[in-house]
């Protein structure tokens, strides 16, 4: 068929359009139409909308394990092919949560392994941790001490979400800790005493909130003051 | 064990989310949807390791046209998996294989439980279950073929032995009565 459509023929040709199954000329004819044709255009909309509830019937199933942190770390890769500066940063960010799920599965000793942001070979070795425990993501931050970084701070966002905290050996003397979790809202939630220092290179606690609602890690000393802080940002910790 | 961070924003806020880059609604998107994008690309593709790259290329996808989703022209869970059919049907092979049998398909669903879908999104997709169950089988078969698997009116008729111009009306036929169906429950 050839030529121009009047509306009959294209209401004919409407389910196929509207399930992206027309071809040919006959489909060109009947897209020139829907142009300029709001009642045609109408029609062909409703019965895309029983197109897509369809899909819906379709059953349910479990992806693979590691699925969701394999779609996370696609999704970190291309702004940074594409240079979108602000954009590219954030999702720099998603990397890392995915390189940090290697971290946290290999902390022994505190020894801090570098992954960059674009290794995803690596990342991917470990998706899996996060489909065991059903874990929504991981991230890391930067422990700040007075005198700079003294550690790492990693984060878990699941049920329940809780934070690890690595020291390198001997970075610092040992020290006991007041630890605070403060939430973008502005509270202090209570997390427990730590020791850290010396030979104790860990600690680790569950949080009483997602740990989506935590800004910050403060590790509180005698005095009263934050000795040791992690701020969780969207921007890349490992830069 | 429940997964209490998801379901507290709307699709719609999510997507947003999800297309300007936000960690936290990207996490919550792909939770929310992946048992049934996968789903999906499973049923067309038959086939796990293809289904996954299907599923992980629609959420990609997803993500580079949010700022395009119109919520006049559709939920987002049927945007979604609009883009993970046509993915799908891109990945197919050849059309010369053997589709799950239609019938297979939706009967499936019928018996599992929709705990990672809102009320309202189990009423929409329901309210077509029944209509589609009553279609005559071959219009059911013709339009499933062609809404799932993306065949042309020429492939179900090479597929099935019938003549093109049969497929075309089993097709439209079935499409019109689920259209009034779902416009029915729009008056209500």
């Amino acid at each position: 068929m050839t030529g121009e459509m009047g509306c009959e023929q294209v209401r004919e040709l409407a389910s196929e359009l509207a399930l992206g199954i027309a071809e040919g000329e006959e489909r060109d004819a009947a897209l020139r139409h829907l142009d300029g044709c709001s009642g045609c255009r109408q029609l062909v909309s409703e019965l895309s909308s029983v197109g897509d509830e369809l899909l819906q019937l379709a059953p349910a199933h479990d992806p693979p394990a590691g699925f969701e942190s394999r779609v996370l770390a696609a999704l970190a890769e291309p702004p940074r092919r594409r240079s979108i500066k602000p954009l590219a940063r954030r999702w720099q960010w998603l990397a890392a949560a995915a390189a940090a799920v290697v971290l946290a599965a290999t902390l022994g000793a505190g020894s801090v392994l570098l992954a960059t942001a674009s290794d995803r070979r690596l990342a991917a070795g470990y998706q899996a941790v996060l489909s065991q425990g059903r874990g929504a993501y991981f991230l890391a931050a930067p422990l700040q001490g007075t005198q700079g970084r003294v550690g790492t701070v990693f984060g878990y966002q699941g049920q329940p979400s809780w934070v690890m905290v690595s020291l390198p050996p001997s970075t610092r003397d040992e020290d006991r800790f007041q630890v605070q979790a403060v939430t973008r809202d502005g509270r202090y939630l209570p997390l427990g005493d730590a020791v850290l220092g010396g030979a104790k290179g860990t600690w680790g606690g569950q949080l009483p909130v997602d740990l989506s609602a935590v800004r910050e890690l403060r590790f509180v000393g005698s005095d009263g003051r934050p000795t040791l802080t992690a701020t969780f940002d969207t921007t890349n910790p490992w830069d | 064990m429940g997964v209490a961070v998801v379901g507290k924003l709307s699709d719609e806020s999510l997507l947003a989310g999800l297309g300007s880059g936000d960690a936290d609604a990207a996490a919550d998107f792909v939770q929310r949807f992946q048992r049934r994008v996968f789903g999906l690309t499973f049923s067309i593709l038959r086939d796990r390791a293809a289904a996954e790259e299907a599923a992980q290329e629609s959420f990609v996808r997803a993500w580079r046209h949010a700022s395009v989703y119109d919520p006049r022209r559709g939920t987002v869970a049927g945007w979604l998996l609009t883009i993970a059919r046509n993915v799908s049907i891109n990945m197919l092979p050849t059309r010369r294989f053997d589709p799950v049998d239609p019938e297979d398909l939706l009967a499936l669903e019928a018996k599992r439980p929709h705990q990672d879908r809102t009320e309202a999104q189990v009423v929409d997709a329901e309210l077509l279950r029944e209509p589609l169950a009553r279609l005559p089988g071959d219009q059911r078969r013709a339009l499933v073929l062609a809404a799932f698997y993306g065949f042309t009116a020429r492939e179900i008729s090479e597929l099935d032995g019938v003549p093109s111009g049969t497929v075309k009306t089993r097709i439209r036929s079935a499409m019109l009565k689920l259209r009034s169906q779902l416009r029915v429950s729009d008056d209500r």
